[in-house]
């Protein structure tokens, strides 16, 4: 990485060329502006010539009007060369400025490993990491049973009324109360015959 | 525009090309005469003022000359009370209306003789109401005497039809638009440049084009490097 200061000198040394790259690159555009002017002015004076009859004097104002386009031309290319060359400084000072920004942010990137503890420590992190995933699953299974059994009959209890929501039995409000008296016992259909034929014997008895 | 008012002008556009639009008070004759009623006079001082600005505008001149643009005598219209037709007047009247005519110049008060007198009205401003119209604006940030520190009479005035504040906002704003913020550039191409052609910084004048980075500058958004005639600009 190269030192804060020797590139702000860079920057400022580039800076410099490019402006004096520019300045010249300006200075050929004035005199092409300058070469176009007189050129127009030959044009106008050969009209003028021509319409005076001086054919002569018509043919040198055309052939100084050559002779500035030709330098025209080759404005043209000296100005594309600086051009080019100024585009070219400009496109290395871009790339010095990506360059710094790779380094910067692989120096912070180490940075951040070094804080990290390294590949070991994250290692055993995660590792760590897992143990405590696992007991945490264990406990959650041991409590979900409990819950899950609970749970369980309320959900049953919870399908059974929406059973009997979606068959459309309607339970009346004013339902009577349940009876808390116990049911009468209820005698077998034998038991009751030989308890019937044991009343005559102890009517007879008795007539007796 | 600066913060004079600009009631009754028309909007002045940037296209040269365009014909200037005078505002309805140029055909009224009173209007060529300073009024001495108070109030009436200061409304004129605004119409004035606006007027000028966007004639300004119209044609880019930044710098009034006062003397050319109202001379002492013009021929077929009123002149000041012993004001006669002298060969220096009819030169500059001439000069002024060579440079109307496109002839070489500066931009200093070239086609500017109309704009302080109307021939089809007869009237004109005198050289020294227009001296107070342009002293009106520069009490009120429109204008800005270039030689009033000069001792004599005041010609020369900045025509601040946009302030310097405004022409650095502008450059400031060109720059972010076309994403030149850190590039180096030549006042050249921001004044004479293809980057600028067709927006309002083309043909700044250079001078104006300085004081505006200088407030840019101040600002800490751009810095200034090089000296005399190659110097650049880089901003932030």
């Amino acid at each position: 990485m190269l030192p804060q200061n020797p590139s702000a000198d860079i920057v400022a040394y580039a800076s410099r060329a490019i402006l004096d790259l520019k300045i010249q690159r300006d200075k050929l555009h004035q005199y092409q502006k300058r070469i176009t002017i007189l050129t127009n002015r030959e044009t106008e004076i050969a009209k003028q010539m021509l319409a005076q009859g001086d054919k002569k004097r018509a043919l040198l104002a055309l052939r100084r009007k050559k002779y500035q386009e030709s330098l025209l031309t080759k404005t043209d290319a000296q100005l594309e060369q600086l051009e080019k060359l100024t585009s070219s400084v400009e496109f290395a000072l871009i790339q010095k400025d990506v360059v710094f920004g790779l380094q910067q942010g692989t120096k912070v990137l180490q940075e951040i490993h070094q804080e990290m503890g390294g590949i070991e420590h994250v290692e055993k992190l995660m590792g760590d990491t897992a143990d405590a995933i696992a007991y945490q699953k264990e406990v959650s299974d041991m409590l979900g049973n409990r819950i899950t059994a609970d749970d369980e009959d309320e959900v049953e209890a919870e399908l059974a009324a929406l059973e009997a929501q979606a068959s459309g039995v309607s339970v009346p409000d004013n339902l009577p109360n349940v009876p808390n008296t116990n049911l009468p016992v209820q005698v077998p259909e034998r038991e009751q015959q030989q308890g019937a034929s044991k009343q005559p014997e102890r009517q007879a008895m008795l007539a007796s | 525009m600066a913060s004079d008012s600009r009631t009754g002008a028309d909007t002045a556009s940037s296209a040269a090309p365009s014909t200037f639009q005078w505002p309805r008070e140029y055909s009224f004759p009173p209007f060529f005469t300073i009024q001495p009623n108070k109030t009436t006079r200061h409304t004129q001082f605004v119409k004035w003022s606006a007027l000028v600005q966007s004639y300004c505008a119209h044609h880019r001149i930044f710098k009034l000359r006062v003397s050319a643009a109202a001379p002492a005598s013009l021929p077929g219209l009123p002149n000041p009370t012993g004001a006669g037709g002298t060969s220096e007047a009819a030169t500059t009247v001439a000069a002024a209306a060579a440079n109307a005519d496109g002839g070489a110049g500066d931009n200093i008060a070239e086609p500017a003789v109309e704009l302080f007198a109307n021939r089809r009205v007869k009237r004109r401003l005198f050289p020294d109401d227009a001296r107070e119209v342009v002293d009106y604006m520069h009490r009120h940030g429109a204008a800005e005497w270039i030689d009033e520190t000069g001792g004599g009479q005041k010609d020369l005035a900045w025509i601040w039809w946009h302030t310097p504040e405004q022409w650095a906002a502008m450059i400031e704003d060109w720059v972010d638009d076309t994403a030149q913020k850190g590039a180096v550039l030549t006042l050249y191409e921001i004044a004479e440049g293809e980057g600028t052609r067709g927006t309002e910084l083309h043909d700044l004048d250079r001078d104006v084009l300085h004081r505006a980075l200088k407030i840019l500058v101040n600002r800490g958004k751009a810095q200034i490097f090089g000296s005399g005639d190659s110097q650049g600009v880089k901003f932030f």
